[in-house]
This record gives C-alpha cells, structure tokens and sequence, in this order.
C-alpha cells in the first residue's frame, strides 16, 4: 500500500528500477486495517530504508531498521538528525528528514513541531530526534536538556555508541569510565553520563534504556514513546548501538556485544510518568499501541 | 572476490523462524519468501558481516547459512 508522499509519475514508470516501484507498491508505509505496521513487515516488505553506507554489521543501522520499520505515522513524521555515524544513513531514507547543525537538534525540532501544529491544527504530526551520543550528551546537552524544560512534544532518540566513532575514536561523555580508544588513549576519567536520568529529572514523560539487541523490544518503546510525545510532552530513549570497530569487535559480535550489555551498563531502565501510564493504557484499549 | 551470505533452503524452509531477517544490519538484503518458506539473500547488497550466521548457528542451532567467496564474474 502506497501514500501520496512517494508517487511516480505515470510517463516514467517503465523505465524505473524494480526498487523504486517497490517503494510505490510494496513499501511499509503505513497501518493496513488489521494490523499495525511493524517488525513483522521487515522479512518481506520493501524497507524505507536502502543500501546505506555504514560499516557492515554495525549495530546502529540494524537499530534505524527497527525504529523506522515501528513509526506509527511514517508519512507524516519529521525526523531531525545530527552529524555523527548515522547522518551516513539519512540521505537513503524515503522520508522527511532534516540534518542541522552539530548539537542543536532538539532546538530545530522543537521549531519544526510548533510550526507543523500551527500550520496543520487538524493532523497528527510526529517529531523525532535521532542523534549519537555526542551529539546528545556532549554539544548538544543544554539544547536537548532545554527542549525538555520547555516539555516540547518531541521524541529523542539517543543512538549511544560511547565513543565519536566516525572521527577516529575520542571519548564522549557517554563513554565508561576506565575506556580506552585510539585517541583516548589514557583512559577515561570520569564516569558515563547517566542521561537517561537526566531525561526523568528534566521532565521527560517517559525515558527508557535499552540495547538494540531485541527488535520487537525497540519497536515497542517507539511506538510508545511516540505515542506520549505526541499528546503529553518529550520522551527519551537511549538505545545501546555499539561501536564494533572503535571497541574492536569482529563484524559479527555486535549483536553478542550488545547482548552482553543487556546484564551491565545496559541493564534495563523504564520511566513512564503516571499520565503516560493512564495515556498508554488507553491507546492500548483502543488498538494503536 | 568477497564473502556473502548463502542460504540453504531446503534446511531454513524446515524451520521458517524468520529471525536472521529481523538481525540483518542492511534493509532489503536478507528477505523472506512467503512462497517457498525460505529466507534469501541479495547477494548484491550483503556486506557479508556473518550476523546472520550468529543468529541461526550460534543462537539458535539451526546451521541455514554460511558464508562463502563469491567473484565479480559469477
């Protein structure tokens, strides 16, 4: 099933590749009648994602399948994204995205979801930052701390990485404490930046932590987190996506890797305010979630 | 000369668990045919990382796929 954001136009259709006209025909664009569109899509359905060029198995990628597979509302989502690994991945997405300035996405984001309110009172529009640890625990901490304040309704995404990854290896406030990498090469000194509980201390509605290590589990904290951003205010998730190369792993353990994080620095974290609670239970009552 | 995925579909179509194509870090690559009950891979866009070959030998102990040298001329 198709939607008028991605439409050939009729003269040229003969003589497009088979992949575009499966963006058309075939894509996971959006909730048939019976069922939600989700994880279960990816197996047989065109992806809106393609042919990206980030390392192969690098665990963030597999992360961007699930959390753009489970948006409720692709079509009509705005996805704010900062430099960092997964800029690399923006410019093959089928969707609208924007890439600003180092560090200050949560601030183009809150702009973009104020003007889309009051441009378009009567549709449901969704927000969504998507952004490394650097660019979210370091250069962009007082952007995406304030947006919070401010309960902008926006979800912020973390891809955690715990290094700047594409730059050669530095440390990031978001890298352990005791790490070593190529360009930090003393180690680290102070401990990770617990931004998860920050997001909670900040006002988020909703925060959660988790690894990229189960599919079904990413998708369902999105369409939630989603869910609240949309009626109640800023929702957070850090999601582990490790550097296999930085931390020098083969390029088939980063699931192995991440797994292992699901008992230690990654172990499960879950903050849902009481509003978003009721709010949640309602979608669910009501079959959305 | 690169490696990719190869799957054996008469083992994987015993199975049908589907779950290497939820792990597969590229889109469109490691799909599923509804018809024949078998996971397939785009060997054009396999980056040949093996987590497929984790998921189904190492997780699970089903031993589908490998992985193996192709050449530009094949």
């Amino acid at each position: 099933m198709s939607v008028d954001i991605y439409k050939i136009n009729p003269e040229f259709r003969d003589i497009m590749p088979k992949d575009i006209i499966d963006l058309e025909d075939n894509a996971t664009w959006h909730a048939t009648a019976t069922k939600n569109r989700g994880i279960s899509d990816l197996p047989d359905k065109k992806e809106i994602l393609e042919e990206h060029s980030l390392c192969a198995g690098c665990p963030e990628a597999a992360a961007l399948r699930y959390i753009l597979t489970a948006l409720p509302i692709p079509e009509d989502t705005i996805i704010v994204n900062s430099t960092g690994c997964t800029s690399l991945m923006f410019p093959h997405i089928a969707l609208h995205t924007v890439h600003s300035l180092f560090g200050n996405q949560n601030a183009v984001a809150s702009g973009i979801k104020r003007t889309l309110d009051w441009r378009f009172p009567d549709k449901t529009k969704d927000v969504i930052v998507l952004a490394g640890d650097g660019a979210t625990i370091d250069i962009g901490l007082d952007y995406t701390l304030q947006s919070w304040f401010r309960q902008e309704k926006i979800t912020t995404i973390c891809f955690d990485n715990e290094v700047y990854a594409n730059t050669g290896g530095q440390e990031s406030g978001s890298t352990p404490k005791g790490q070593v990498f190529k360009m930090a090469p003393k180690g680290k000194v102070f401990d990770k930046v617990p931004m998860w509980e920050l997001a909670v201390t900040s006002g988020c509605q909703y925060s959660v932590k988790l690894t990229a290590s189960a599919p079904k589990k990413v998708a369902k904290v999105l369409r939630e987190a989603v869910l609240v951003a949309r009626e109640l205010g800023p929702t957070y998730i850090h999601l582990y996506t490790p550097c296999i190369l930085e931390i020098g792993l083969a390029a088939n353990e980063g699931l192995w890797e991440m797994k292992e994080q699901d008992k230690e620095r990654f172990e499960s974290f879950r903050y849902v305010s009481p509003e978003a609670e009721e709010y949640l239970k309602e979608c669910k009552a009501k079959g959305i979630l | 000369m690169y490696y990719v995925a190869k799957v054996d579909s008469s083992k994987c179509s015993e199975y049908k668990c589907n779950m290497c194509t939820l792990y597969c870090p590229e889109a469109n690559t490691l799909m599923y045919d509804e018809e024949n009950k078998t996971s397939w891979v785009d060997e054009d866009r396999c980056k040949g990382c093996a987590i497929c070959v984790y998921v189904c030998s190492d997780l699970l102990d089903r031993n589908c796929i490998e992985m193996a040298m192709v050449s530009t001329e094949d």
